[in-house]
């Protein structure tokens, strides 16, 4: 097995399992930890734009990556999307939303290196995961020249491989050799971002699954049943 | 089962709903409770308690979770009080409730520490193959070395060594230091020891085998108040909490029950449900104020002022207008008041004199024993003067005599003392009386009735009652005419009527007028339930005594001392050691060798830190112009120097030589016995060839060398002159900010161009924080906290002995108290069998109140060896010369047993002995014997600290029924009185220390103590006094509001007189900086805190986040706008003496003029550099100055007789002003920087010197 072939066929599946039976174990066993960690009480300079641009960033991001690579692509031709339409908006929210979380996670970077009181109550887990994510998208935004090349060329192909090979590995049925043309700064970011989901068990990232979303619908009161715990 | 599957069933979570859908009934797991469960779930529960300050002695419940101590909760299972009283419990407060913290916090000390600089000598020494001792002196010798880690104490640098190794090092040290020096040069701080007695034992049963001396707490602290051994020959005595219940009429002033009596202040808050009114005297909106009918705002340091007012209403419309026949009655029985005073001439008046004596009269009234000591009424049954039963003459040398039983001291013939000879006057005189008002005269003549009298001696004088002089002195017109006398209570011109307090108090007149009068109504009807509970904020200044004694006359003249719900409470660092008779043996090794070398200690660090050298106040000042003025000129140190040499006041070092080596000299020179040291002594100092030490105090042969600190913080918040003592004790940085100078012109001080500074070789502090005093020490040893040791603890809060108890092991590598010393004497031991062996060594004790050397020095009048009054006698005109043997090697083997005195000499207290065989020979059982070979062997073994525990009970009268019968025989003799019935349903108890660890334990009525343990009364100081009619151990056997000594009398203090806050004169000296910036000029007061001290510390984090987070001080809200200070600004308070950094907290509820800095704020957390010393912003003490009182120094003169924590000096810092300034944030400099060779070459502030 080559290197390509372990990291695009097996990898992935590594990183997946972990994050997946790691975050069951962690949220079974270890309730207390699953958390934010905020360390807004430490500190709030910088946090309003920090903070917002960072998650509206990132999780705008998340979404593009969802709708783009796991939603099948009949869905957006059959909604009269064309692939180059598709690349464009592509681009350009890519663009804005990573420039919006370059932004803010800058500056939360920054603080976490450098405020004394957060850096004094930071693990290094917290510190290393925010570096993390920020290569990652450095690198996710460094594809951006290389993406804008290829839409000149009124060429979605390496879009459409990429869905496919993501597409692959969720439908077990791996083809690492989807990806071997591809451009190498497109393969450096999906590994760093596969990486984010084998670390993400271990990290405070698991905050993201939980929201009390619930309070906005809850009923005024709760009791339990009579049965005996 | 799981929390992630009981995600998947979200749509299944409602099992049914109802309220119309409003409410669902789930059926999710309930695991997540167990959380909260588990934070309350623990393994065991122990009793404990807090262990060095508090006096709430308050029961807690400690919780064990996993070996660790995890919380802690106030117990509720004490034994009742009475049906008619409320309950004590529950006890304990949020600072005690905080202390858990300590065990685990970053604080905690965990491991044997010593100055790294330090260990690389000592190890550097000990590679070249010298041994321990040897390596230390090659240390000393060479000042360039010892410097070395003497100019960084304070400045960190501390290093992990091993118990072992450091031993080592401290046993080096004192051996190396008795050699050279002599074991008085070893000196031992500890306070309070009711609250860890075995703690506090342990180093002073080490310190009293090698010869140290124990410094006394409770003078320096400026707790004990000095009036009390003035008035009734009694250190401290109060009632229980419990006693304020029972009073219907309570002025409290100067005491913050809710802030420092938290667990007892229910007391008072509940006695008012029954109708009792509240007074309460405060400068500033104290939150016992809130619970007051009235508050009077009292200038600060005017408090006497005011009760003498009070006193001059109740004498006046009770005494002279009413007559009134309980406060008469209790006037003759029970107080001086009708004793004769001799006048003296004085210009074209008269001035008070001594007491009259039988010696006085032909043939001494009958009287062979001590009759220069039985002073003298007037008896209105036979018309005759006589000698009453009770005074100090009776109670030494014969017996059945001394007691309070209104008889002839000749005849046994019942007697009617009489207070006033107004209608039998012989004639009218103008007495002087001092008085100390500024801008009023100083001498206030006014007229008082007397007799006229022709003595033994032929000389005709006049003599009047005290009560004459008393109702004199308090200025009210009995139509003799004369001036300084006023009629009305509204002429402000006359001292002491509410309209002339009125103008020095602030307070209205009115007010004053009618809570003096409340006060002796109430106390009239219900015959003595008027109290008054005072404290620390009174107490504090250096004419406390006078405050105290304006007090306590009002009390007299109400007959409210020693009736339950009257009389004094004093709280303020006050403590009662319970089991004291048995526990004072073991303390201070009475058990192998008597005496102990004790010191009071606000003398002691006067002249150890040089504090003397700055001194500003002269003493002539102090004096009134009818003073025979023997010592005119003397500086204060010098008077200090005057009560060493005659035997008055301790001194550590006692000479100015070695006294082993004194001792080998005298035997060379042909001494044989105890006796004939004696004498040699006194040759050698009459000759002039050996000096006391104090009279050249800054010779390095008399530095104080050794110094060990247990169970306290000295350095941190306890050092009044906290600067003084870092530039000239420990010569570290500091912040003095004036060269010495001031206290220049002694006349038996020698003076030294050059100042000493780094006088002590080592400093061991022994705790389980590092606070300052650690900081400064050269070598800290772990200990164990109050929750990790087994020891004894009560107080005069409630009557109960309860103990500290060992809930997990001592943490880390810490070990308790008595294990320190134990393992420190073993070391010790070993080492010292080669260097020192067998030694003699000489001790000077002073004069000791409660023993027959109290008679000394009769008639109060200073006879001074070294101007020719007299021949130094030992134990006459100088202190007892003793002599003690002391086998060094055999220290370990004499530490772990009761040693054999116990059986020989037996057991004593307050002057009475019995024997304690019994107990000893039950001991051996109880606790099994030594089994190691030596002098010990078989002897009780005091090994493991719950056998000194069960030592302590077994031999206290309080906590053994067998032992209080056997004192109460002894005293029953002495006073002809059966006082058997007190004890008696309690003969055949016997309190273990498994008897208090399961609940704590009522104490048995012991004559340690005036009060009583009884389901009748509560306790209450004085009690036995007035109804069992035991004799005040004064001169008189009275309580006392005359004082006949010389001193007292050149002082102006006969009588109780208004004293104004004394003049520190530190203002003068301020940096041009300050004095050109807006700034306030305040008085420095420093109560206790709310968030700290006593049963935790203020360096807890728990406190620390309840206010503020570091040291501040309160200001008033206009003064701080004036200078532009907002709220939680950085300050700077600076004089002459210092400069402290704090915020500001600005509050209405301070007057103008005073600045508040709660006392024990350390300088550990959050305190930056002052701008003004460069230096670290100090505590509230870097701006403190100690100073002495000569009257606090008179000796061998009845209850003006020294005793340990019972008379002496006390270290006042109330009279204190400061400049406050603003500091601009970004002027803050937290001089967080490494060390320099610069920094370290300057230990002073910028542009001051050494000296």
């Amino acid at each position: 097995m080559n290197l390509h072939k372990f990291l695009f066929a097996v990898y992935p599946y590594i990183a997946l399992t972990t994050f997946v039976i790691g975050c069951w174990i962690r949220y079974d066993h270890e309730q207390y930890t699953w958390k934010t960690d905020s360390s807004l009480l430490l500190s709030k300079r910088y946090m309003l734009v920090a903070s917002n641009f960072f998650h509206i960033g990132v999780l705008g991001i998340f979404g593009g990556h969802f709708a783009g690579l796991v939603m099948p692509h009949a869905l957006w031709t059959g909604l009269g999307i064309s692939d180059m339409q598709h690349q464009w908006i592509a681009i350009l929210a890519g663009a804005a939303l990573g420039i919006l979380a370059l932004i803010g996670g800058t500056i939360l970077l920054l603080r976490r290196l450098f405020n004394p009181r957060v850096r004094a109550a930071s693990r290094y887990m917290d510190i290393f995961i925010l570096a993390w994510l920020m290569l990652t998208l450095l690198f996710g935004l460094s594809t951006l020249p290389v993406s804008i090349g290829h839409a000149h060329h009124e060429n979605p192909v390496v879009m459409l491989l990429l869905s496919q090979w993501v597409q692959s590995i969720l439908t077990l049925n791996p083809q690492p050799e989807l990806l071997e043309q591809v451009d190498g700064v497109y393969r450096a970011h999906l590994v760093l971002g596969i990486t984010v989901f084998l670390l993400f068990p271990f990290t405070r990232l698991v905050h993201i699954l939980t929201a009390p979303l619930n309070y906005l619908v809850r009923a005024y009161q709760i009791v339990r049943t009579k049965r005996s715990v | 089962m799981s929390h992630f599957l009981d995600r998947l069933k979200f749509f299944d979570k409602v099992k049914s709903t109802f309220a119309g859908d409003h409410g669902i009934v789930t059926a999710e797991d309930r695991k997540w409770e167990d959380a909260y469960r588990n934070r309350w779930r623990h393994d065991k529960v122990v009793r404990s308690t807090h262990g060095v300050n508090c006096t709430g002695g308050c029961s807690w419940k400690i919780f064990v979770k996993n070996g660790l101590v995890s919380f802690e909760m106030q117990q509720t299972d004490y034994p009742r009080t009475r049906d008619d009283l409320p309950n004590h419990e529950p006890r304990g407060c949020q600072r005690g409730a905080s202390f858990s913290w300590y065990l685990y916090s970053p604080h905690r000390i965990k491991h044997p520490m010593i100055r790294g600089r330090l260990l690389n000598l000592y190890r550097a020494e000990r590679k070249t193959g010298k041994d321990p001792v040897e390596s230390w002196e090659a240390i000393q010798a060479d000042p360039e070395k010892r410097k070395q880690y003497v100019a960084v104490r304070g400045l960190g640098g501390f290093v992990r060594t091993t118990w072992d190794e450091v031993n080592e090092i401290i046993a080096a040290a004192n051996i190396y230091t008795i050699k050279k020096w002599g074991p008085d040069r070893i000196f031992g701080f500890s306070p309070i020891p009711a609250m860890s007695m075995i703690s506090y034992a342990a180093g002073s049963r080490y310190l009293s085998l090698i010869g140290g001396a124990c410094g006394s707490f409770y003078d320096w602290y400026c707790d004990l108040p000095a009036a009390s051994p003035q008035t009734w020959g009694e250190q401290t005595d109060v009632p229980e909490a419990a006693d304020w219940y029972n009073s219907t009429y309570l002025i409290i002033t100067g005491a913050n029950l809710p802030m420092t009596r938290t667990p007892d202040a229910h007391f008072a808050t509940e006695v008012r449900y029954k109708g009792t009114k509240i007074v309460s005297m405060a400068p500033d909106y104290a939150e016992y104020v809130k619970f007051a009918d009235l508050w009077m705002p009292i200038k600060q340091g005017t408090d006497s002022a005011a009760f003498l007012a009070m006193g001059h209403v109740a004498l006046k419309e009770f005494h002279l207008q009413r007559k009134d026949p309980y406060f008469q009655e209790y006037a003759r029985k029970y107080t001086d008041l009708p004793m004769q005073v001799i006048l003296r001439k004085f210009e074209t008046g008269y001035v008070t004199d001594r007491n009259l004596r039988a010696s006085d009269f032909d043939g001494s009234l009958g009287q062979t024993n001590n009759p220069e000591w039985k002073t003298i009424v007037f008896d209105e049954k036979t018309s005759a003067f006589v000698a009453p039963t009770g005074s100090i003459g009776f109670r030494w040398g014969e017996e059945g005599k001394w007691n309070l039983l209104e008889k002839n001291g000749g005849s046994g013939a019942e007697i009617c003392a009489q207070l006033s000879c107004i209608d039998q006057r012989d004639d009218v005189v103008p007495v002087g009386f001092p008085h100390f008002q500024p801008g009023e005269s100083a001498m206030l003549y006014r007229n008082v009735p007397v007799r006229r009298l022709k003595l033994a001696s032929g000389e005709e004088v006049l003599v009047a009652s005290v009560f004459d002089l008393q109702v004199a002195q308090y200025g009210i017109d009995r139509g003799l005419g004369g001036d300084n006398v006023a009629s009305s209570y509204d002429d402000p011109t006359v001292a002491y009527t509410p309209a002339w307090a009125a103008s020095v108090t602030g307070v209205k007149a009115a007010d004053i007028e009618r809570t003096g009068r409340e006060f002796a109504e109430n106390a009239s009807k219900t015959k003595g339930k008027s109290m008054i509970i005072m404290g620390a904020a009174i107490n504090h200044w250096y004419h406390n005594d006078m405050s105290y004694r304006s007090i306590m006359n009002l009390l007299h003249m109400c007959g409210c001392v020693g009736q339950t719900g009257g009389g004094w409470a004093h709280y303020v660092g006050q403590e009662k050691l319970r089991p004291q008779a048995g526990w004072a043996p073991i303390a201070f090794a009475l058990d192998w060798n008597r005496p102990p070398r004790h010191q009071n200690s606000t003398s002691y660090w006067y002249f150890h830190t040089d504090q003397w050298r700055y001194e500003t106040l002269d003493a002539d000042e102090l004096q009134y112009p009818g003073a025979k003025g023997k010592y005119k000129g003397y500086r204060l140190a010098d008077y200090n120097v005057v009560a060493t040499r005659l035997g008055w006041l301790p001194s550590a070092p006692h000479y100015n030589r070695n006294p082993i080596e004194l001792a080998d000299e005298a035997y060379a020179a042909g001494a044989t016995d105890e006796a004939s040291v004696g004498k040699y002594v006194a040759q050698q100092l009459k000759e002039g060839k050996l000096d006391v030490a104090f009279a050249d105090v800054d010779n390095p042969v008399n530095w104080p060398r050794n110094l060990f600190v247990w169970r306290g913080n000295l350095i941190g918040t306890s050092a009044k002159g906290h600067e003084y003592f870092l530039k000239h004790l420990l010569g570290a940085q500091n912040g003095v900010l004036q060269e010495s100078g001031d206290g220049a012109g002694t006349k038996e001080v020698k003076w030294h161009e050059e100042a000493p500074t780094g006088k002590l070789d080592l400093m061991v502090d022994i705790n389980f924080r590092l606070n300052s005093t650690g900081a400064y020490s050269d070598i800290i040893l772990p200990t164990a906290t109050w929750y990790e040791k087994n020891d004894l603890n009560t107080t005069d809060m409630h009557p109960f002995v309860h103990p500290i108890g060992e809930a997990v092991m001592p943490g880390w590598e810490s070990k308790s108290d008595w294990q320190i010393f134990k393992t420190l004497a073993k070391t010790f031991s070993k080492l010292s069998e080669k260097h020192l062996g067998v030694r003699k060594d000489v001790v000077a004790l002073p004069m000791q109140h409660d023993s027959a050397f109290e008679l000394a020095q009769p008639f109060g009048q200073v006879q001074d060896w070294k101007r020719g009054d007299c021949e130094p006698i030992p134990g006459k005109t100088m202190p007892l010369i003793k002599v003690v043997e002391r086998n060094y090697g055999d220290t370990y083997r004499k530490y772990i047993a009761l040693g054999p005195l116990m059986t020989k000499l037996g057991n004593n207290i307050k002057g009475i002995d019995w024997n304690t065989d019994a107990e000893y020979e039950e001991l051996k059982h109880l606790n099994h014997t030594v089994t190691e070979p030596g002098v010990s062997f078989g002897m009780p073994s005091l090994e493991e600290d719950i056998a000194v525990c069960d030592s302590v009970l077994r031999m206290a009268p309080e906590t053994n029924g067998e032992v209080a019968h056997k004192s109460w025989s002894a005293l029953s003799k002495k006073t002809g009185i059966d006082h058997h019935h007190l004890y008696a349903g309690r003969h055949e108890d016997k309190i273990t220390f498994r008897d208090i660890v399961a609940q704590p334990r009522k104490i048995i009525t012991a004559p340690t103590w005036s009060g009583i343990e009884s389901e009748k009364v509560s306790y209450t100081a004085g009690y036995t006094n007035i109804h069992e009619h035991i004799p005040f151990r004064t001169l008189t056997g009275r309580a006392h509001f005359y004082q006949d000594h010389e001193w007292f009398l050149d002082f102006g203090e006969g009588f109780c007189a208004y004293r104004p806050p004394v003049d520190m004169k530190a203002l003068g000296k301020l940096p041009a900086g300050v004095k050109k910036k807006p700034h306030l000029t305040l008085s420095w007061i420093t109560p206790h805190s709310k968030w700290g001290i006593h049963s935790s510390y203020q360096d807890n984090l728990r406190m620390l986040t309840l206010f503020r987070g570091g040291p501040y001080v309160w200001i008033s809200e206009d003064d701080a706008k004036s200078v532009g200070i907002a709220d939680n600004d950085w300050v700077e308070a600076i004089n002459a003496n210092g400069a402290t950094v704090a915020r500001a907290v600005v509050s209405q509820r301070v007057p103008r003029g005073m600045a508040l800095m709660y006392h024990a704020q350390e300088k550990n957390v959050n305190v930056p550099g002052s701008p003004s010393t460069g230096k670290r912003g100090g505590i509230l003490n870097s701006v403190t100055r100690v100073v002495v009182k000569p009257t606090n120094m008179v000796g061998g003169y009845a209850q003006l007789a020294y005793g340990f924590n019972y008379y002496g000096t006390v270290g006042c810092q109330r009279d204190e002003m400061v400049v406050l300034h603003k500091i601009e944030d970004r002027d803050v400099d937290w001089l967080e920087r490494p060390l320099t060779a610069e920094r370290e070459a300057a230990p002073n502030p910028a542009g001051i010197g050494k000296r």
